[in-house]
């Protein structure tokens, strides 16, 4: 089962890097897009810029303490044809978003998709990670089992 | 048992969109196709040995040329997006999108092997590791060509103007000249001259910067030069694409002149959005770099190097200085 698991999260990830592969000004090589993680955080600022925009989050960690994360998405041309602009995302406000995350640890990443207070989904991502209408409909599932990261996808196969 | 099942369906399903997506959609290439018909390169009527010889043959065609006023002139209004391209089946064997073998016999020896190091990389990894827009150079040509971001293309009788935001890139099209190098050197986007054959513009670009067609595709030296004619054509369902059909030469590059076709399409959904293209710079804004493994990564907030593209600027002390004036928010590090 664990091996067909990692098969499938292997293709699934293989297929995103081929259609993700050309949509930036630079290589995606830092980002673990093969991890998707789930995690709450409160808005510090969505920088609406090119060439990609930014979205810097206040995230609690397991001590309790806060540290401002940083996630790459998409430059403004292809977030407006997505509904996303540079008011979208309000300082102060709280979001849950996936990401996949930078490669040597440091606290980013790749934004994948984002949900706002009021339970509206939005994709920001870049190629970095899958923001698409089809990875948000199976977190949205997941997530109603209570699961954030692929491993304890895997753990509740 | 399952939610294995299902896991697979949605494996398989997202598996199945992501490789189809780029051939399907975009066309091997990439950069939103599916606008219109399939892009098809035309090589041209013969073989030239120069791009001066194919320009010369195509003007001579032409009769010197179709002399436009304000009032024929094509217009090409508007905001554009980049729309696919064929640049990939040029230099690519194997079944579409970002799959495939490097063919052989169209680079040089050199430029071969070194594109296909950049190809194993895109195969291996599913990433070329480094990408020189990472640090604000130019697309240049003939990355222009493909480069997503928006573009505007303004026609007038003398001269044209072919300007995409990233950087901002100007080609300008110079008009019934003749190619000159005043500055003794080349640049990115060198010296473009061309003329109209009806509502066709055709141009030719040479005295360019050594560049790349995208980072998962071949590199070009500072010979490479080009032809292309540029033309609006209208589909059903209000289709507006400007296609272009080029043919590049590089003596150090190409064992033969290669011929790409890449389309533009009007971006009807941006212009009903209200978008509206703002200057920005890429150095003031990217905290891409090149660690020391040769892989692109990203300087974060708190860490040297950081461009902070919304804070304050060089007179922090002074009131009104900085550049997020709407919510006026500071990045902290590690904050609280």
């Amino acid at each position: 089962m664990t091996n067909r698991f990692k098969f499938l999260s292997a293709a699934v990830a293989a297929g995103l890097l081929v259609a993700a592969a050309a949509q930036a000004h630079h290589s995606f090589a830092m980002f673990d897009r093969n991890t998707e993680i789930v995690k709450s955080g409160t808005i510090v600022r969505w920088s609406f810029n090119n060439p990609h925009s930014w979205l810097y989050l206040n995230v609690k960690g397991e001590d309790g303490k806060e540290t401002l994360w940083s996630f790459e998405g998409s430059a403004p041309t292809g977030l407006i044809q997505r509904g996303i602009t540079g008011d979208t995302f309000k300082p102060g406000d709280t979001v849950t978003f996936m990401y996949c995350p930078l490669r040597d640890g440091r606290p980013g990443g790749a934004i994948g998709w984002a949900r706002l207070d009021g339970g509206k989904y939005l994709n920001p991502a870049d190629g970095g990670c899958n923001g698409s209408e089809a990875n948000i409909t199976r977190w949205e599932g997941l997530l109603k089992k209570g699961v954030t990261t692929q491993t304890q996808e895997a753990k509740a196969q | 048992m399952s939610s294995v099942k299902s896991l697979a369906c949605v494996g398989i399903a997202a598996f199945t969109l992501a490789i189809v997506s780029p051939a399907a959609l975009a066309q091997r290439g990439q950069f939103g196709g599916g606008y219109g018909p399939p892009l098809k390169a035309e090589k041209p009527p013969k073989e030239f040995a120069t791009s001066d010889e194919h320009y010369e043959y195509l003007l001579a065609q032409a009769k010197g040329g179709t002399k436009h006023t304000l009032a024929t002139l094509p217009r090409w209004d508007g905001i554009w997006n980049t729309a696919g391209n064929t640049h990939l089946d040029a230099f690519i064997d194997g079944p579409g999108g970002l799959a495939g073998k490097v063919r052989e016999g169209v680079l040089t020896p050199a430029y071969e092997k070194a594109y296909k190091e950049r190809w194993r990389q895109q195969m291996e990894k599913g990433q070329v590791d480094y990408d020189r827009l990472a640090h604000c150079e130019p697309p240049g040509m003939p990355r222009f060509l493909l480069e997503p971001y928006t573009h505007e293309f303004i026609n007038l009788p003398t001269e044209s103007y072919l300007i995409n935001d990233f950087g901002p890139s100007i080609r300008r099209v110079l008009l019934g000249r003749k190619h000159a190098n005043l500055y003794g050197t080349h640049s990115w986007y060198g010296d473009t001259i061309g003329f109209w054959d009806g509502d066709k513009l055709v141009m030719s670009t040479k005295y360019l910067y050594p560049a790349d067609f995208t980072r998962w595709s071949p590199m070009t030296s500072n010979q490479f030069e080009s032809v292309e004619i540029w033309q609006l054509k209208k589909y059903p369902d209000n289709v507006e694409r400007i296609e272009v059909q080029a043919t590049f030469y590089d003596k150090f590059a190409f064992l033969h002149p290669v011929s790409v076709e890449y389309a533009f399409r009007r971006a009807a959904d941006l212009e009903k959005a209200d978008y509206r293209i703002n200057h920005w710079e890429c150095e003031q804004s990217t905290n891409a770099y090149l660690d020391d493994k040769g892989v692109s990564n990203f300087h974060l907030p708190g860490e040297k190097g950081f461009n902070d593209a919304r804070g304050a600027t060089m007179f922090p002390e002074l009131p009104g200085q900085t550049r997020d004036p709407i919510y006026n928010t500071t990045l902290t590090p590690n904050s609280k």
